[in-house]
């Protein structure tokens, strides 16, 4: 995996999750409907991830981080597959658990790949130029997804998501000489 | 090679989720009480306030999206919905917003039941001027069919409003009376959800009374002529109803009326004012379920009914109590069979010949399982545009138990065109709130001001915004 590898396939997994992330709440609107809900949902997401990390952390330095980041791609593709599936609350509960772990994945093993690459010298202007790319990608998700759910459905988001998520998986895929 | 293997399995991961989704959870499924024509809808919009409605009508005019507006859904025949469109459901919208009892006069959200109205007005010694007989449908569903029901002395329920607000189809809100926006008035009134949103209702009420019931049995042949003379021009009479038998013994010959007089001594309404509940319907229901497979449960049903109804006579109800009649027992479940209503309207002195000519139709038609006939009376009212009592008129409700498959809705539809026929021959119409059975040329001879109102919903909605199956079915 290179560095342009990495950023490409980071930049379009952030597309992703900004898609679903502000928009899933209106998914649990349609299916539960108290901010208790809410906040069970969001906070078992939190918890999950966690107590995930620590785990996580070994398992970057064993396997490697292109392994981790691979997975979180495919899974995350497979997971929300799931979402326009789901009709009562106790299937976002689990569902958000599975996405807490893979959450967890994700930004352990971006962190830990940012600074193995990193010179600690211009670390800085690394990370600015990096969190540029991945978060004009997010912002450029959210504004045409806000369209795309007035226009077709919240489960359309869902399958675009999940097909961003394999993009991603297919760009790590490749075997490129790895400067990481 | 990995990858390969990956993909394929993706591939099958995403096609098996999308087949499922759109079989069978991409759109919600609807269907009104005649529950012959589900459909799938693009979302049911729940009307949370009137920021939210405002909301749901400007997104649509950003997306294209069509709008329906359903109530109770007691409608049946899809005015409620249509397939693609958003469903707007009003129920949520349900808030008394101001009550005037010195003037008479409330006003309610749209939402809102008529159950709802009873018992904020009750305890107050008001009551409704025409309503249903039944009081479990919303104000705007009401408003939208223009109903009418057992008082005889109020004419329809346009009669009694006194002004509305209305959501345009631009998103805009007006307010509608007979001096402000005074055209709309005739047309949103009766006007199935075509013209916009209503919001709020203002209406003018009445005061409580205690009525004593007074129930006697006819041949069908003398009942024009009591009606005439011993309840119209008794002023004492203030609501009236009356059921023509169905029983093969008596098909379409035997009746019992039941008016029901003002008692003088209205101190007494204080001991029938308490709104009565849903009683115990084990009984009803039960007859009813056997006249649903036999001619002798007919016979039976009709027997005890009339018992009942004679047994009654003499006993005294509330004025608010006589409109917040049963309907639990007519609650209907069956998978393969559903039940439809349909109402004839005629002029009073037409009745007798109108109910041979109905009788020979249906003495030839075995299999039209036909379960009940009641009737009322409404004054002429022509305000609506569309409306249906362009005299004074008796209204005949006919409970029709039919299968829901492709083939019985075709029986059906040839039986009651023929009845539609016969109440046209003899300068009737027929209520639109039901499935839609009639013809466009019954539609046109029974409305005769029906071109003249879809010039009017396509001139005030020309982007065609809200919109429903009986629109679609009879605008061409
Ligand atoms: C068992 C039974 C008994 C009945 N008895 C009588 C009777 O005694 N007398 C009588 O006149 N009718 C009677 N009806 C017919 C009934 O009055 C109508 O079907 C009425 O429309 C039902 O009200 P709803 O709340 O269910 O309206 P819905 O069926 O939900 O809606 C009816 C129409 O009103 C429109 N609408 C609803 N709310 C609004 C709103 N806020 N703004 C604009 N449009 C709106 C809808 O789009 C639709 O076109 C009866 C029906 C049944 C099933």
């Amino acid at each position: 995996m290179n560095y342009r590898q990495f950023v490409l396939s980071q930049s379009i997994i952030f597309m992703a999750s900004s898609m679903i992330f502000p928009f899933y709440v209106l998914l649990l609107r349609n299916i539960g409907d108290s901010y208790s809900q809410f906040g069970w949902a969001y906070g078992l997401f939190a918890l999950t991830s966690a107590l995930a990390y620590p785990v996580i952390g070994k398992w970057a330095d064993q396997f490697g981080d292109r392994a981790l980041l691979l997975f979180y791609s495919l899974a995350m593709s497979v997971i929300l597959l799931l979402f326009p599936l789901v009709t009562s609350v106790w299937q976002v509960y689990v569902l958000q658990i599975v996405m807490g772990i893979l959450g967890a994945v994700q930004k352990n093993t971006e962190k830990a790949a940012l600074t193995r690459r990193t010179d600690k010298k211009q670390a800085g202007a690394d990370m600015g130029r990096y969190h540029f790319w991945t978060s004009i990608a997010a912002a450029g998700a959210i504004i045409v997804t806000g369209y795309l759910v007035d226009f077709l459905t919240i489960a359309t988001i869902f399958y675009v998501a999940s097909l961003l998520y394999a993009v991603s998986g297919f760009i790590m895929w490749q075997k490129k000489k790895s400067i990481l | 090679m990995k990858a390969g293997l990956f993909i394929c399995v993706y591939g099958v991961l995403f096609a098996a989720s999308f087949y499922t989704y759109n079989q069978f959870y991409s759109n919600p499924t609807v269907e009104d009480a005649g529950r012959l024509l589900p459909a799938q809808v693009k979302e049911i919009a729940q009307a949370d306030g009137e920021e939210t409605l405002k909301e749901i009508v400007k997104q649509a005019n950003r997306t294209g999206s069509r709008l329906t507006i359903a109530g109770m859904q007691h409608s049946q025949g899809g005015q409620t919905y249509y397939p693609g469109a958003v469903m707007i459901d009003m129920k949520p919208f349900n808030q008394v917003i101001d009550f005037q009892p010195e003037k008479k006069v409330i006003t309610v959200q749209s939402g809102a039941t008529w159950d709802d109205i009873q018992k904020h007005v009750n305890p107050y010694g008001l009551a409704v001027k025409v309503m249903q007989s039944q009081n479990i449908f919303t104000i705007g569903g009401s408003l939208s069919v223009n109903v009418h029901g057992r008082d005889i002395r109020h004419e329809s329920l346009i009669d009694t409003v006194q002004s509305f607000r209305l959501l345009k189809p631009d998103g805009t809100i007006i307010r509608v009376s007979r001096t402000e926006n005074a055209d709309l008035f005739p047309y949103v009134i009766g006007g199935y959800g075509l013209f916009g949103i209503i919001l709020d209702v203002t209406l003018s009420l009445t005061d409580d009374e205690l009525y004593q019931k007074n129930t006697k049995e006819f041949d069908y042949s003398e009942y024009s002529d009591y009606f005439q003379k011993e309840v119209k021009e008794n002023p004492a009479v203030k609501m009236h109803l009356a059921r023509l038998s169905v029983a093969p013994s008596s098909f379409l010959r035997e009746m019992y009326v039941t008016d029901y007089v003002t008692v003088e001594d209205q101190q007494l309404l204080k001991d029938y004012e308490t709104l009565k509940k849903e009683r115990i319907v084990a009984l009803p229901k039960f007859f009813l379920g056997l006249s649903r497979y036999s001619g002798w449960g007919k016979d039976a049903f009709w027997d005890i009914q009339k018992q009942y109804m004679l047994e009654d006579n003499g006993s005294y109800e509330s004025r608010n109590n006589v409109m917040r009649s049963e309907t639990d027992f007519m609650a209907y479940e069956s998978g393969t069979k559903t039940e439809v209503l349909q109402e004839y309207f005629l002029p009073v002195n037409e009745f007798a010949d109108y109910i041979d000519d109905l009788r020979r139709v249906l003495e030839k038609e075995d299999e039209f399982n036909l379960l009940n006939i009641t009737i009322r009376y409404v004054e002429k009212s022509d305000q609506a545009v569309l409306s249906y009592a362009k005299e004074d008129m008796f209204a005949l409700v006919l409970l029709i138990n039919q299968g829901r498959s492709e083939e019985e809705v075709k029986k059906s539809k040839a039986v009651i065109r023929k009845m539609i026929d016969v109440t046209l021959d003899h300068q009737g119409s027929y209520y639109l709130p039901y499935y839609s059975y009639p013809s466009k040329e019954q539609l046109e001879t029974a409305y005769p001001r029906i071109d003249e109102f879809f010039r009017k919903k396509q001139q005030f909605d020309p982007d065609l915004r809200f919109t429903n199956h009986f629109y679609e079915e009879y605008n061409e």
